[in-house]
């Protein structure tokens, strides 16, 4: 199995059950599709059911709310945080295809996958630290060889020359030593740390002794405990998320104040210039060009010829409604019937409309029943087809 | 109604945005120390040798960096000076009345506003013992001290 | 043509910009501004008792703090100084360094520092963006900052595939200068085979305006300090000079989408004066480098156009013969632009920043290959409003008048 940062894609997906948070889940009723490529790839559906999780290794991916292609290595890298996923979105590694904001919701469904903790103390590292443990003090009168069969993966063989009140360190086992311990690599490291009692160890047949107990018995107090290197510990950074609602009130003013009027009997009013003759629609008190009293109110419209639309395909919340609109949506630019033209009418185009409408083509708008007054008052505009 | 503001209108809206502050290392030390350790942090500037609370990175006088120069401060203090809070808003953190200190700290140079409770508004005074009352939860801010109480 | 003259010649003798990061968790609002002013003073070799007043701004209500340059008062040295807070949108970074410009030139003070920031992590960009339109029309039908109306004005123009393959082949230039660039916030290591692919998928976000075309939301700051001549003389070995910038404002306004083409956008216009009143008559051939503030590939691309006053294809061709490259005639945003690194309020100070160390030549990676003795740096903001600044390496142009 391909591994990436020692990690392959299965290990991605089989931890993902057990990585699903129920609270990071409510309400949501998704089919995630993973379509990964390359070495280790393969084709995985996650079926969150708002409480529950299932996660299917497949070769049909049909019927998904949101599907996720990328090459094997960035997806690990991704998910174990060695590489930055909007970047990798952006420059085209992953794509994504339907309902984007489920991506960023899945961050919340499940935890980020952790690499298997790797113990930090290493055979290496005890006798890299062995010369300097040394208490000469201890060790008067002593000229032996001590040596050290540790076995299994990572163990190694080391020689301590004990002679003069001196410590040194050979690779490999001397002929004349006085002891030599055996031991599997992982279990010499659980007792150096104290998590494994050598009587145990002994008694088990884990720790062999070959040569002379007694001065097997001397070791601890030839050397020092060994402290384990201590772990750096990252520094917990605060943040605090809060969100500022304050209640406005806003003054129409006597020029917007009769638009609203007349949005309410299903009008649209502008304003007309005195000196240049532009209308403005929404109306402002003065005219933009000629910064002189605008307050002469023209019917126009309602119907218009749009001059641009804007298809909205990624729309963040509303920060005023914590709403987000579904995409994909359309603005248009209305150029509304007797308006000249200089300005265009700001609004939404009806959803059934998007498909098939462009520049140049008609519409009109679909007044609310309940009209208040504000933007609202047009629910949308709509293509006139007859 | 005049002529004139006879098409004038109030329109009820709303500004509301999400945002998230953030600490910085000197700030979450400081605000993790009050939390885990009930411990009330400050840094001293070596050239001027004042001591800061809340910490900062650097000294606004010296423009020195100060951020590593910590020191322990006593989670007592005395009022050197305090108003009554006497009318109520959504956004103060206590129902009024109640009342606002500048808190000097033992081993602070510069005070810290924070609430004084557990103590008749009427009868706080300048230069009144006080000590810190912090909060049980995770509060993550500067009321992680609840708030501060009269010694005895 | 009116003349505009300085009282005074001002200078930039000092420049410090923070790594660019879509995130900074390990510093707070005037500890993040404290490494580009500390940084900055480094530069001019000076100390911040040398600095007589304070230039400071940002977006309002990005990170929805009021009076930050009070608060900021630790970071940024404004100890008993006089203060300015200056915001004008997108713009604000360039207003800044136009207003540190007039206060220097007028006398007021010999020694200016201005402080662009954002921290945009901390606040919501499309929200605070919302929040500049008229509550009671606009905001509620307002995306932010994204519309696909320049891609459909070129895409008109010269065609879908010409249109596309020229903004995303700008786009993936920019990428290369970013790459150069170590203070650069993003750079994906985008090749020119990849045109094709991004075209068609990567995914769009408002019309043909797609994600890979649009800057990114950073964290960062930067800080720039001013002296009028005699200082600037004393202090610096290659002082930039600033030998003229404009500003030119209009009605915020959403009305003017799709029609009237054919009027003067404020870009245009401003480039139109500041040439006009310099005697620049040719400035694709006057200036050795441009840096632009492109929100987008598609206003990159557009906007070359208004500022060079281009006709027809022109600005398309620029593109496509690499004459925008860092190696070309013309060279582009060497430093990556505003597509790479976009932390608002210092956005446009950062313009200027970059266009004053190519004069220099303290670029670093991203210097061009020859040498630089005019530049020009651009500002943007709101729906449309422009500063335009033109900066000199030799103080020579007065004599010409």
């Amino acid at each position: 199995m391909a591994k990436y940062f020692d990690v392959s894609v299965e290990d991605i997906f089989n931890t993902m059950e057990a990585r699903f948070r129920v609270e990071g889940a409510k309400g949501v009723n998704a089919v995630l599709a993973y379509d990964i490529s390359g070495d280790g790839g393969g084709k995985w559906l996650v079926e969150v059911r708002d409480d529950s999780v299932k996660v299917a290794k497949t070769d049909d991916l049909s019927g998904f709310s949101v599907k996720t292609s990328a090459d094997a290595e960035t997806f690990v890298g991704v998910n174990i945080g060695k590489i930055d996923g909007t970047q990798a979105f952006m420059s085209g590694k992953i794509k994504i295809e339907g309902d984007m904001a489920l991506v960023a919701a899945s961050a919340k469904m499940f935890t980020r996958y952790s690499l298997p903790k790797k113990s930090a103390v290493t055979v290496q590292g005890i006798f890299d630290t062995l010369v300097a443990r040394f208490q000469p003090q201890n060790a008067a009168g002593l000229d032996i060889s001590v040596g050290y069969d540790i076995t299994g993966e990572d163990g190694g063989q080391w020689t301590a020359v004990i002679k003069d009140g001196k410590c040194a360190l050979e690779t490999g086992l001397r002929d004349n030593c006085a002891v030599v311990n055996i031991v599997k690599a992982k279990d010499y490291i659980d007792l150096i740390l104290g998590k494994l009692d050598p009587m145990v160890a002994m008694g088990a047949g884990r720790l062999k002794l070959k040569g002379d107990m007694n001065v097997a018995m001397q070791l601890p107090k030839i050397f020092a405990k060994f402290e384990p290197p201590k772990e750096e510990e990252e520094q917990e950074l605060i943040v605090i998320k809060r969100n500022i609602s304050v209640d406005m009130k806003y003054s129409t003013g006597p020029v917007m104040g009769k638009f609203f009027e007349g949005l309410i009997e299903k009008k649209i009013l502008a304003n007309k210039c005195p000196k240049c003759g532009r209308m403005q629609v929404p109306p402002r008190e003065v005219c933009a060009e000629c910064r002189c009293w605008a307050g002469d109110m023209i019917e126009v419209g309602p119907s218009g010829t749009i001059t641009l639309i804007e298809i909205i395909y990624y729309s963040s919340p509303d920060p005023l409604t914590g709403e987000t609109r579904e995409t994909p949506y359309a603005q248009v630019h209305i150029l509304l019937d007797g308006i000249g033209t200089e300005e265009t009418f700001w609004h939404l185009l009806k959803n059934e409309d998007l498909a098939d409408t462009k520049k140049g083509d008609r519409v009109r708008p679909v007044w609310s029943d309940k009209r208040v007054g504000s933007v609202h008052d047009i629910i949308h505009f709509e293509r006139i087809r007859d | 109604m005049t002529e004139e503001n006879k098409h004038c209108y109030i329109k009820e809206g709303k500004l509301a945005l999400p945002y998230q502050y953030f600490a910085g290392r000197v700030g979450s030390k400081f605000l993790v120390s009050l939390r885990d350790k009930k411990k009330i942090l400050g840094v001293k500037c070596e050239k001027c040798g004042k001591v800061f609370i809340p910490p900062r990175k650097t000294c606004e006088r010296c423009f020195e960096d100060i951020s590593e120069k910590w020191v322990e401060l006593s989670n007592e203090g005395e009022v050197t000076n305090f108003t009554v809070v006497r009318t109520d808003d959504k956004h103060h953190p206590r129902k009024a009345p109640y009342v606002l200190a500048m808190i000097k700290l033992g081993g602070a140079d510069t005070p810290i506003a924070h609430i004084l409770g557990g103590v008749d508004p009427d009868s706080v005074k300048t230069g009144m013992k006080v000590k810190a009352v912090f909060a049980d939860k995770a509060v993550n801010t500067m009321l992680q001290i609840d708030r501060f109480e009269p010694v005895n | 043509m009116k003349k505009h003259k300085k009282n005074r010649n001002v200078a930039i003798i000092g420049i410090g910009q923070t790594h660019h990061s879509s995130h900074r968790e390990d510093v707070n609002q005037p500890e993040m501004i404290h490494e580009a002013v500390e940084r900055a003073l480094k530069d001019a070799g000076i100390g911040i008792e040398d600095v007589d007043a304070l230039v400071h701004g940002n977006m309002e209500l990005f990170e929805m703090v009021h009076q930050p340059d009070l608060w900021h008062v630790i970071g940024t040295g404004g100890y008993g100084k006089a203060c300015y807070r200056v915001t004008t949108g997108g713009t604000t970074g360039a207003t800044i360094v136009g207003v540190g410009d007039n206060i220097v030139a007028s006398g007021l003070h010999d020694i200016v520092m201005i402080i662009g920031f954002e921290k945009q992590q901390e606040g919501h960009t499309t929200g605070g963006i919302t929040n500049m339109a008229d509550p009671l029309w606009a905001r509620n039908l307002q995306t932010g900052a994204l519309t696909g109306a320049t891609a459909e004005k070129t895409i008109n123009e010269f065609g879908a595939d010409r249109a596309k393959r020229a903004a995303m082949r700008l786009r993936v230039t920019l990428d290369k200068h970013a790459s150069l660039n170590p203070h650069a916030h993003r750079n994906f290591g985008l090749d020119y085979d990849q045109i094709d692919d991004l075209m068609v998928n990567s995914p769009q976000l408002v019309g043909e305006l797609r994600l890979i075309h649009m800057c990114s939301q950073s964290d960062g700051a930067v800080a720039i300090i001013l002296a009028c001549e005699e200082k600037a003389k004393k202090i610096s070995k290659k002082p930039v000079w600033i030998r003229d910038h404009v500003t030119v404002h209009r009605e915020e306004t959403f009305n003017m989408f799709g029609i009237n083409e054919n009027q003067e956008v404020t870009h245009h216009n401003a480039a139109r004066k500041l040439f006009g009143r310099n005697g620049i008559t040719n400035p694709r051939e006057y200036f050795d480098v441009f840096e632009m503030y492109d929100p987008s590939s598609w206003w990159g691309l557009d906007w070359l156009r208004e500022f060079l006053q281009l006709e027809g294809d022109e600005h398309l061709k620029m593109v496509e013969n690499d004459e925008v490259s860092i190696n070309g005639s013309f060279p582009l945003n060497p430093s990556g632009g505003v597509i790479s690194t976009n932390p608002i309020g210092a956005t446009a100070a950062l313009r200027v920043a970059e266009a004053a160390l190519q004069v220099r030549g303290d670029a670093g990676a991203h210097q061009i290959p020859r040498e630089v003795k005019h530049a020009l740096a651009s500002g943007f903001g709101g729906t449309f409003w422009t500063v335009l600044f033109m900066l000199e390496k030799d103080l020579d142009w007065q004599e010409a008048e």
